[in-house]
């Protein structure tokens, strides 16, 4: 089943670059919609939080990844590809101007990026233990950005704004049925993605939030 | 972990960041302009790879083929007009397309390519009223109505005067992207690279590697092949910018303050208008200009339009100095251009 939705979403991925690159203008929207505020949330506190930084930063990131879209071949999710882009881009403009802290994330360390990024999880990690309520909430945030941005989004308006599946089929341009069944995808995913990346410990992590 | 759980986890974990506006909006512009840019520059090496292909295969048999086939890309939509053209001014719409002849009032589309001879220049009207000047022996590939690539020579785009920017236009040169903040500025290739003089307002320059640089009134930027960016200052006037005189684009004078048509004038040949006192100053606000100035550099206009008042005005270094002509001269309260409106 996971196979299934990681096979769809690369080829959505495809299909999105070959209508970006044949000169689709909503699928360069789709395109930003989809990448813009992930990759900004990716490179906003590995730059201390410095917006200016992050909007240069992002805007390199994102360009450069347009230009080699055509060499994109899939072996990670498009979302991976482009944060590791952006990456260098953290890691370049931090050597260019010397004067931001590098700020060096949980989520950097190999094995939880490489979890997070195939969202496939250690044993051995115990995070809900290890590291206190903010930084496993941000963790909780940063797997959300790791979904297709429909999922991200869509439960985060029906569980945070309150937002009824009416009202989340018209925020996405798709009709209620299929709202709903976006919907109830997007909760399995984020389940199992919680599950993949907190192990054993993801039962714990509502209780670590104190929720 | 059941549906609730996932709610309260979502809950405790709480939103995620959202950008601010004012980014999301810029890097969305910014990133817009370079995908136009890509698209343009992927049409075109598909055009060549296809143009080989042609040359190596059965000549006689692919034109055959070509002249049933539709075009690759050709104009998708009107996106500008050819407002002003004097002397060669050609346009192509494809590839094996020819290039056309074009005069006046002409409407390009997206992806059309304009060229001037070595005596033509032309100026376009792009929309938000943008104008784009070309030099002599310049080309331009209209990627849309807010991209211009510049291919060969040299492009002034006036955004109109104040602070507020009038529509988006990015310029695409081969080292990089121009964007305009409320401005007038002039762009040409080099054998070495881009410069850029900005004469008005601010220029946002995106380099190839990302790099940003800002370029403000007075300012001019060379930036080489290599991308290392040379900053120096530069006149608002002089020799250098003739050309720009001598490609103004006709605007409608009929019914304009005369205080009006001197500071259009003055902005066109990179001065200021200054009262001698303000008497002066009221008079010319009171003063209704008619006819039609078509046709002439913003010098000539000058005379023609100021003959039929008692207001003289005068070049001086950056100054458009405004003064009295004749103190016995009695003005009407209208005044009349040489050539008469049509």
């Amino acid at each position: 089943m996971v196979s299934r939705r990681v096979d769809q979403a690369l080829a959505d991925d495809r299909q999105l670059i070959r209508r970006m690159l044949a000169g689709d203008e909503q699928a360069f929207e789709a395109f930003f919609n989809s990448y813009f505020a992930r990759v900004y949330r990716f490179a906003l506190p590995r730059l201390n939080g410095d917006v200016e930084a992050t909007r240069e930063v992002v805007q390199s990131a994102l360009t450069k990844a347009m230009r080699k879209l055509a060499d994109f071949r899939g072996e990670s999710g498009l979302f991976t590809w482009i944060c590791q882009i952006c990456r260098h881009e953290v890691v370049d403009y931090i050597r260019a101007r010397r004067r931001t802290r590098h700020v060096v994330l949980i989520d950097d360390q190999p094995d939880l990026r490489l979890a997070i990024e195939s969202v496939e999880a250690p044993e051995e990690y115990d995070l809900v233990r290890s590291y206190g309520r903010a930084e496993v909430a941000r963790l909780v945030r940063v797997v959300l950005d790791q979904l297709p941005s429909n999922y991200g989004d869509a439960l985060e308006w029906k569980y945070m704004e309150g937002d009824s599946v009416e009202v989340i089929g018209e925020r996405l341009g798709i009709g209620t049925t299929a709202a709903q069944s976006l919907l109830a995808r997007a909760r399995v995913a984020f389940r199992e993605a919680l599950e993949k990346v907190f192990g054993a410990e993801a039962d714990d992590v509502a209780a670590s939030l104190g929720a | 972990m059941n549906d609730a759980d996932i709610e309260r986890v979502l809950r405790s974990a709480g939103p995620r960041d959202k950008p601010p506006v004012a980014v999301e909006r810029a890097v969305h512009s910014r990133l817009r302009a370079e995908w136009r840019a890509l698209v343009a520059e992927g049409h075109r090496h598909r055009q060549r790879r296809a143009g080989f292909a042609l040359a190596a295969g059965l000549l006689a048999a692919a034109v055959g083929v070509w002249v049933a086939m539709p075009r690759p890309t050709g104009p998708a939509g009107v996106v500008a007009t050819l407002a002003l053209a004097t002397g060669e001014v050609r346009v192509r719409s494809g590839w094996l397309d020819g290039w056309d002849s074009v005069s006046s009032g002409q409407a390009l589309a997206s992806g059309q390519a304009v060229r001037t001879g070595s005596a033509g220049r032309g100026v376009l009207t792009l929309p938000g009223g943008v104008s784009a000047r070309m030099d002599h022996d310049t080309r331009i590939l209209l990627a849309g109505g807010d991209q211009v690539v510049l291919e060969r020579g040299a492009l002034y785009v006036d955004a109109g005067p104040g602070p507020t920017p009038a529509a988006p236009l990015d310029v695409v040169t081969p080292a990089g992207s121009l964007r305009h903040v409320g401005t007038q500025y002039e762009v040409r290739l080099l054998e070495s690279g881009v410069r850029l003089r900005v004469r008005e307002g601010r220029v946002e320059w995106q380099a190839k590697n990302g790099a940003v640089e800002h370029s403000g009134t007075g300012e001019q930027l060379t930036i080489s092949n290599d991308g290392s960016v040379e900053r120096a200052s530069t006149s608002l006037y002089g020799e250098s910018w003739d050309w720009i005189a001598a490609a103004t684009p006709a605007v409608d004078i009929e019914g304009l303050p005369l205080a009006q048509f001197l500071s259009w004038a003055a902005r066109e040949l990179g001065r200021e208008v200054v009262y001698a006192t303000p008497d002066i100053e009221s008079e010319a606000a009171g003063i209704v200009v008619h006819g039609s100035i078509s046709g002439l550099t913003p010098l000539q206009a000058l005379d023609a339009v100021l003959a039929t008042t008692s207001v003289r005005a005068e070049v001086v270094e950056g100054s458009l100095v405004v003064g009295v002509q004749d103190p016995a001269f009695q003005p009407s309260v209208t005044s009349s251009a040489a050539k008469p409106a049509t």
